[in-house]
């Protein structure tokens, strides 16, 4: 079991520095020199999560003080245990911004910036489309989204192909969803308007 | 219920009924397993509120047969033009795009189809007829076993499948904090809702999944931009006969096929261990073992057959832990554990008595879609050779305002879709950061599932916690966890200690 464990192991390592760099975009041919990582570690971004889960896990804890041990044992010894592996991590960022391997940064999750922008303005897009889709139901609010969204990503000089695609992508969805399925998607005046029809 | 053939035939032939289910899901998962990173997954959750709609059989039918075919389908982008669909189809390149530079693109994309369906249909007769026994391993365990399995499960995903175990034991703990949330089901004191109603039943796990997978991947897909990709002379469309000579020369290394998807199938069982690790294992042994080991890489045969034959291999052994003890191995598993559970049925011994069709459906499901592979994909090679790549840029916002909008359909709450951005952002994060998004899920999953075994092995030990450490299967699966942790670390060790100063890592 072990010696499976450790082949298992040393092949994993080996797909894995082959699958970085085809995520990377690389070449899979091998220079020999050009694998040495020259990048600094964004110990800023890589530390959202930990330090998330770390308060999400004190905040738990807080609401369980009052419940009766059996109700608290698993989620005091998951947390407890998430709590050590936060701290680790946290204790290994320290050593690498001491020793120069990492820089407190954003850049991991921020890069590429040229995209920036426009994944601010899609996430509010998609922010609008949850609350608009309650009142103007999925057909409406899909077409508007899916043409706002292509225009912002796509380019306005394709306008004609984005707006004949949203056409066809949302009336398809209303078609297979709604209409064939009977899904319960959330209806508003066009859903309303063609109910007499089908 | 005895197993015998009288059974398996009548499961194939009610199987093969949903031909009418399966045909479309094989041309979809093929033409979605084509597209470089989009996801069978993301497919799969985009029409989840189809598979809902469906009864329970039909559903799974539908998920299992476009989950083989996308494997399949990654393959042809890696050939044509030497950028895998998905990361289980990373190896093949190595030997499909040289053969296609060479004029044999055809042949190439015929091998791989074969070594797919061949090395996907028998490994899932093998896992078919192998589940009987497997699925008694389950009556072994009770709350104490499964207790360590769910954290043997977590430790194993972060260990092999995330590219940091403390990253991996992270996201997979993380998860199940976030799968504890909810009223106690002795108690009902709610315990981590942030005052929302909503999750007084615990955390909607379509919701969840929707955000960690589908959106935040389609956030991460627009920096990706667009793929086009220029013909080249190696996909000039030929006839017949080329098909029929990579047929003819892809049969005659069936030998190779049978082991290598064997390979893909023990791989596919261990949690977190997918498809990707699978062919580049597979890739790395069949060069290790070959008697011409120096044309590998140059548009060898055998390179191109071992990651396909593993790959579909994988796909079988995925299921595996899912149906016998719960514990989905992969993504995709995890997709169609938050299925059943939405139809109310549970995993576990039972299944096997109770709902025979659901527990052995997959497997059927799988064998015949790539029977019916043989029929739909194989003659299509020669056509494939025309395929280009197009922008992908805009399946972002279709797969963001789908789902979105499938994650409303279980319970009709507005708060759904806000609740699946918020994951959203949390899977976006994890992402870009190296955090393993599938382990963040199956604790979410898991979380609920562990907290009741937590529960009932504390109501019979009287609220002692050394509980855990009361059996002998749990304590050999505690010690199993530990090497398995330490593992990484080990070989970490002696491979720092014995790298020469100067020798670079290949």
């Amino acid at each position: 079991m072990f010696t499976y464990l450790l082949m298992t192991n040393v092949f994993i390592k080996k797909s894995q520095v082959r699958l970085n760099r085809i995520n990377r975009g690389e070449s899979l041919v091998t220079k020999k020199n050009e694998n040495i990582d020259t990048e600094r570690k964004s110990i800023g971004s890589e530390l959202l999560l930990p330090v998330a889960a770390l308060c999400f896990t004190i905040y738990y804890f807080s609401t369980i003080t009052d419940v009766p041990w059996t109700a608290q044992v698993s989620a005091v010894i998951v947390g407890s245990i998430l709590i050590l592996l936060v701290l680790l991590f946290i204790t290994r960022c320290i050593r690498s911004l001491y020793t120069g391997e990492g820089a407190f940064n954003f850049d991991t999750l921020l890069e590429p910036r040229s995209f920036v922008g426009k994944r601010i303005a899609l996430l509010a897009l998609t922010i609008g489309y949850i609350f608009a889709v309650s009142t103007l139901g999925f057909t409406i609010t899909t077409f508007f989204f899916l043409s706002l969204a292509m225009l912002l990503l796509g380019g306005r000089q394709k306008w004609r192909i984005i707006l004949t695609l949203s056409t066809i992508l949302t009336l398809g969805g209303y078609l297979i969803f709604i209409v064939a399925f009977k899904t319960r998607f959330p209806a508003g005046p066009f859903e309303k308007l063609m109910e007499g029809l089908f | 219920m005895d197993h015998d053939l009288v059974f398996f035939g009548e499961l194939f032939l009610r199987t093969l009924s949903f031909w009418w289910v399966i045909i479309p899901a094989i041309f979809i998962g093929l033409i979605v397993g084509a597209l470089p990173g989009f996801s069978a997954a993301n497919t799969i959750i985009i029409l989840l509120p189809l598979t809902l709609a469906m009864e329970p059989e039909i559903g799974l039918t539908f998920m299992v047969a476009l989950y083989a075919s996308s494997r399949m389908g990654a393959g042809i982008p890696a050939i044509l033009f030497n950028i895998p669909g998905t990361a289980g189809a990373a190896a093949t390149p190595l030997d499909g795009y040289p053969m296609t530079k060479k004029g044999r693109g055809q042949q190439a994309l015929t091998m791989s189809f074969v070594a797919s369906i061949a090395g996907g249909l028998f490994t899932t007769i093998i896992a078919l007829v192998a589940l009987p026994w497997l699925s008694q391993v389950a009556y072994y365990l009770h709350s104490v076993e499964m207790i360590v399995i769910m954290f043997f499960g977590i430790s194993l995903i972060a260990t092999i499948a995330a590219k940091d175990t403390l990253k991996g034991l992270i996201a997979g703990f993380f998860g199940l904090m976030i799968g504890f949330i909810g009223a106690d089901v002795v108690y009902e004191t709610p315990r981590g809702t942030f005052g929302f109603l909503e999750l007084y039943d615990k955390v909607p796990l379509i919701p969840a999944l929707v955000g960690l997978f589908a959106v935040s991947e389609a956030f991460v897909f627009i920096e990706k931009r667009q793929i086009v990709v220029e013909k080249d002379q190696g996909l000039q469309m030929t006839g017949w006969s080329q098909t029929i000579e990579g047929l003819r020369i892809a049969l005659s290394k069936w030998w190779h096929i049978i082991w290598n998807s064997l390979i893909g199938l023990v791989i596919g069982v261990i949690p977190g261990a997918g498809a990707s690790i699978a062919s580049f294992v597979a890739y790395q042994q069949s060069k290790t073992f070959s008697k011409t080991p120096e044309l590998y890489g140059t548009g060898h045969v055998e390179g191109l057959i071992a990651p396909e034959s593993a790959n579909n291999g994988v796909t079988s052994g995925t299921l595996v832990p899912l149906l016998v003890i719960g514990i989905p191995g992969g993504a995709t598993a995890a997709i169609m554990l938050v299925v059943l559970q939405y139809h109310g049925v549970t995993i576990g011994p039972d299944l096997f008595m109770q709902y025979p069709g659901l527990a052995f459906g997959p497997f059927a499901a799988m064998a015949v879609t790539y029977a019916l592979m043989i029929l739909t994909v194989l003659p299509l090679a020669r056509y494939m050779s025309n395929i280009t790549i197009v922008s992908t840029v805009y399946l972002a916002p279709v797969i963001i305002s789908f789902t979105l909008v499938g994650s409303f359909v279980p319970r009709g709450y507005l708060f759904d879709m806000n609740l699946a951005l918020v994951f959203g952002v949390i899977g976006y994060v994890a992402r870009k950061t190296g955090y393993h998004v599938a382990a963040i899920l199956i604790g979410v999953i898991l979380g609920p599932l562990m907290e009741m075994y937590f529960l009932r092995a504390m109501k019979m030990s009287m609220g002692d916690i050394t509980v855990i450490f009361s059996s002998t299967i749990g304590n050999t699966l505690w010690l199993f966890l530990l090497i398995s942790l330490a593992v990484p670390y080990v070989i970490e060790y002696r491979r720092k200690k014995t790298i020469l100063p100067g020798e670079i890592e290949e």
